[in-house]
């Protein structure tokens, strides 16, 4: 999957991080009633109206655009949840624990159910918020890493993947340097090896 | 850099090197003027990397520090990494400062990785908050290495504000947006 949008540099892009964050389990109500869907990932329903079931959210999307259902807000997307998460993050130097495609899903969820989020702005700032700070982050950790173990818990799949390239690329210059000066590369003494310099007596050529 | 056919790595060893003949050579001539259709022992030139390493395999000659290595360079490198213009000196001055390391002066090893430990966070810094525009004078300092580095971070976080920004989501077949021909 990797690299299926740009084939030199083996990224995911924004919308196939996009895409694998839409099976995520979402909780919905339906309105009408429809029999269970049965799918190579799983099973769904059935569907009673006004009994919440749990389906993935590309399902979830789908039923919603037509008007078959509302989106339940997941827990962690309430105001008073990301308040507090806002306030932990300028706290601690540590991440919060978020669901790993918390940017994804607030944003497929604020572009096709904003009628199911309560203080729709509100969450929308929080969110944008919270990521910023998580972004900046992020950068102040970079800064810090050479080429020693790097443990960061509880990053996003979005902030993971907009550092990728940049992270990879100059993880691979710092090993390369400090494997540099350890030692001194052994492949180079290697094919030094079999050419023993002959030290047969030279004419000298007559100049032309 | 182990690809054979990897472009920096080749240009990476046209950079010159300062050599110093350890033995006669004859047939050769490195300097036009001379009559002589030989090299002494001794004598001093540069000679592409390529060229050099050969040559330093079979003992035929000692590799010297090249400008780009030198002490200003060390001066200016130890007082302000990040300003430096090593473009000019060297574009391919971390690529090239590993090679040529072992062959010549192994404290190469730690100015390379010193200077590379300062630059990067120049580099970061910049990548992920300045404009394009405002940041062409600074890409003039950088080397190859840092430049792709740059432009890593650069087009990830843009691919990632295009996402967020949103736009159209289906994209239209070239082949439709053609308009028929008008018959005439």
């Amino acid at each position: 999957m990797a690299g299926q949008s740009d084939s030199t540099m083996s990224l995911f892009s924004s919308e196939e991080i996009e895409f694998m964050a839409e099976d995520e389990m979402t909780e919905i109500v339906p309105n009408l009633r429809m029999d269970s869907l049965n799918f190579i990932c799983g099973d769904y329903g059935p569907f009673l109206p006004q009994l919440a079931a749990q389906v993935p959210l590309w399902l979830a999307l789908a039923l919603k655009k037509r008007g078959k259902c509302t989106i339940r807000l997941p827990p962690w997307m309430s105001v008073e949840n990301l308040t507090r998460v806002l306030e932990a993050e300028r706290d601690s130097h540590a991440f919060q624990p978020l669901p790993f495609h918390y940017v994804e899903i607030s944003r497929l969820l604020f572009d096709h159910a904003r009628e199911d989020i309560p203080d729709m702005y509100m969450v929308r700032s929080l969110i944008e918020d919270i990521r910023d700070v998580r972004f900046h982050k992020v950068e102040t950790n970079l800064e810090k890493f050479t080429a020693s173990t790097v443990t960061w818990k509880n990053m996003s799949a979005m902030e993971v993947n907009v550092i990728r390239a940049f992270a990879g690329r100059a993880l691979q210059a710092f090993y390369k340097h400090d494997n540099e000066q350890q030692t001194p590369d052994t492949d180079r003494a290697m094919d030094k090896q079999p050419q023993i310099p002959t030290d047969r007596p030279k004419r000298n050529l007559k100049p032309r | 850099m182990a690809n054979y056919y990897d472009i920096d790595g080749i240009l990476m060893e046209e950079e010159f090197v300062p050599v110093v003949f350890q033995k006669a050579i004859n047939g050769v001539n490195i300097d036009e003027s001379t009559e002589k259709g030989c090299v002494e022992q001794g004598s001093k030139t540069e000679l592409p990397f390529w060229l050099a390493h050969e040559l330093h395999m079979r003992q035929a000659v000692s590799i010297s520090v090249p400008t780009c290595f030198n002490q200003k360079t060390r001066l200016e490198i130890q007082a302000d990494a990040a300003c430096v213009d090593l473009r000019s000196r060297c574009p391919y001055f971390y690529e090239f400062g590993c090679k040529l390391a072992p062959l010549c002066d192994k404290s190469i090893g730690l100015l390379l990785s010193y200077a590379f430990q300062i630059r990067y966070k120049e580099v970061l810094h910049k990548a992920h908050t300045t404009a394009f525009a405002a940041a062409s004078k600074f890409l003039m300092l950088l080397t190859k290495e840092e430049t792709y580095l740059y432009e890593a971070a650069q087009s990830s976080m843009l691919a990632f504000k295009k996402w967020r920004m949103g736009g159209p989501r289906l994209q239209r077949a070239s082949i439709l947006g053609r308009k028929r021909k008008p018959a005439e």
